[in-house]
């Protein structure tokens, strides 16, 4: 994998609160990689060093191979669409398109063309002489796309930009940013705290906690593979249950809530026998039956709550004194009541380990 | 409850618009002093205050020292604001407290400290006295205006066009002062207007070589009554609503004509 954005051992603190540890990433050119973390975790931090807004205390920040340390902000060539979007209210659209041009030293109406036609690649003709306060949010933000576009960045950084945004716009513009982003090649760094965002746009995700990298690989293979107990609670819905490996080389452990059961072997991190280990299972991979089902490793609970979404539900149960979680379809709901007793089941592969 | 509130409003009109009311006809009264109602109407009385150098020359002063005072003003609280409201350092409370002062010292105290420390400094009748004593005065309220006006500035704006490519320099000149123009502007017709209206210090301090519209109105109106006072107030008062009226009167005009330009723009999709 050759990189084109290298981030080499950077830390960052404010006195003595560590911002962040030790951050290390390659990032392909064209990719679209999404920081995703709880607030506070460090992933803004890291997405305003790069831009040169916030030095690192320590470690260098490269694009293809050459430090951007000694850069301002100005000169490191990278667009940035902001929270707010931060568009200049005392300008219309096209000036404001227009203006990382006009800083460039474009003739006018040579940048006035460019900004243009930017403008219109990302659906907004005959807009342009609005201003932003007579732009709606969407629009607004598609201003802020084009104009962090249209001089051909390096890098482009989205921090947390569909945060304003209703429930349908945003999926909208989820849609919107991914077609411009791979129809232009430019390799990107979303910012999110929204995990479905994350999954349903990136070529890979970056989870990040306490200031430092959990995980850096693509959307299923975190969902499927976590490789520790944060990223494995973060993504997703799981139950996380604490075990012991009995046999690693047959894949057999042992668990106070599972009882001995065996797991795949397939894709699961390296474990010796006797080792402490988080069971992940997630709730879509666990089936309700009144009694045990053949062939599947079944264990038992007595249903406390039951939450319907319609299309489908969400049953918890207490299993051991330790809670279950386990999703059904709308339809299989309607014989299960709370305070029944019954039988959960799972599939041998639906065990992750996490080794931590 | 809503007559009560109906009854003060009209209440607090009547008390603001009383002394307008009286005014305006006083200075067309034929009267040869002031006296209300008037006798009888005509615009001698203006005729004679823009011929008159002993009020035109007062006029100019005033003008001169409050526009002098104006950007001095703006000097020196433009820089005090963005260091005051963007950056902290030692001594910040201070330096919040000092610029403070004058507000908080009656200008009659004020006006005693000019007349003898300026005196000394041979200050005393001259327009560098009345701009410098002025320009103290209008400091705090200018300050107070930009200073709410910079708060309210979302600097993600300065960010952005850092990022876009454009130098700190670049960035204040075609982001931060576009966007602040509006607080600038008002905040140097406060210091504008604070120094025109000044009344105290410049009865101490202005003499009369550097006699100011007020100073000579309190003067004239304590030896003759002279009805020229009404003209100027009058006067005075339709700059104002002049001043008042223009912004929205213009954009009102734009807005027509940008809504023209934007139907057109659609129709050509």
């Amino acid at each position: 994998m050759s990189s084109y954005l290298s981030l080499k051992g950077i830390n960052k603190s404010y006195g003595d609160f560590v911002a962040l540890d030790d951050v290390n990433l390659e990032i392909k050119k064209g990719e679209f990689v999404t920081f995703l973390g709880p607030s506070g975790s460090g992933k803004t931090t890291t997405l305003m060093i790069i831009a040169g807004f916030e030095k690192a205390t320590r470690g260098e920040v490269e694009i293809e191979g050459l430090s951007l340390a000694g850069l301002d902000p100005q000169d490191r060539n990278i667009g940035i669409v902001f929270q707010n979007y931060a568009l200049f209210p005392h300008k219309s659209a096209v000036e404001n398109v227009y203006f990382p041009l006009q800083m460039r030293k474009v003739k006018r109406k040579e940048g006035m063309r460019r900004a243009e036609e930017m403008l219109e690649l990302v659906g907004l003709k005959g807009f342009s002489h609005r201003h932003p306060k007579e732009l709606s949010g969407g629009q607004q933000q598609r201003v802020a796309l084009a104009r962090a576009l249209v001089f051909g960045p390096d890098l482009l950084l989205l921090d947390e930009p569909l945060g304003a945004l209703d429930k349908n716009l945003r999926e909208q513009m989820q849609i919107e940013i991914k077609r411009i982003q791979k129809k232009l090649g430019v390799t990107t760094i979303f910012v999110t705290h929204d995990q479905t965002e994350a999954m349903s746009m990136s070529d890979r995700i970056v989870i990040f906690s306490q200031g430092s990298i959990q995980q850096a690989d693509a959307p299923l293979e975190i969902y499927h593979r976590p490789k520790t107990q944060f990223v494995a609670d973060f993504i997703g819905e799981s139950n996380l249950l604490a075990g012991k490996v009995v046999d690693a080389a047959s894949g057999i452990l042992s668990s106070p809530v599972l009882g001995d059961c065996t797991y795949s072997g397939d894709h699961q991190p390296a474990v010796e026998n006797g080792q402490d280990v988080t069971i992940v299972l997630r709730p879509e991979n666990l089936t309700i039956s009144r009694d045990p089902i053949e062939g599947r490793m079944n264990g038992r609970m007595k249903i406390e709550t039951i939450v319907n979404y319609g299309d489908n539900a969400l049953v918890i149960g207490l299993s051991g004194g330790v809670p279950i979680r386990v999703r059904v379809l709308g339809a299989d709901v309607v014989i299960l009541s709370e305070g029944d007793e019954c039988c959960f089941s799972w599939d041998e592969d639906a065990i992750f380990l996490v080794a931590e | 409850m809503n007559t009560l509130m109906r009854v003060i409003a009209y209440a607090v009109i009547i008390f603001i618009a009383a002394p307008l009311v009286i005014v305006v006809p006083m200075s067309l009264s034929t009267a040869s002093s002031l006296q209300f109602p008037p006798p009888g109407y005509w615009l001698g009385y203006y005729a004679s205050y823009f011929s008159d150098p002993g009020w035109l020359r007062p006029t100019w002063n005033s003008i001169v020292i409050a526009s002098a005072t104006t950007v001095l003003t703006m000097i020196l609280v433009v820089p005090a604001a963005f260091a005051l409201v963007r950056h902290k350092f030692w001594g910040k409370g201070v330096a919040n407290l000092m610029l403070m002062m004058p507000m908080a010292v009656p200008h009659i105290v004020m006006a005693v400290g000019y007349y003898s420390v300026f005196g000394q400094m041979r200050l005393v009748h001259t327009h560098l006295g009345v701009i410098l004593a002025h320009t103290c005065l209008s400091v705090p309220i200018t300050f107070l205006v930009l200073s709410a006006n910079l708060k309210g500035f979302d600097r993600t704006l300065e960010r952005a066009a850092r990022s876009l490519g454009a130098s700190p320099l670049q960035t204040f000149g075609h982001v931060t002062l576009p966007i602040l123009r509006p607080g600038l502007l008002i905040s140097a017709l406060f210091a504008f207007i604070q120094s025109f209206d000044e009344t105290v210090v410049a009865i101490f301090i202005s003499g009369r070589d550097a006699e100011t519209l007020p100073r000579k109105m309190f003067d004239s109106i304590r030896q003759e009554a002279d009805p020229v006072i009404a003209v100027i107030s009058s006067l005075l008062f339709l700059i104002v609503a002049i001043a008042l009226i223009a912004p929205h009167v213009v954009s009102a005009l734009r807005g027509r004509f940008t809504t023209k330009g934007q139907e057109k723009a659609l129709i050509a999709q």
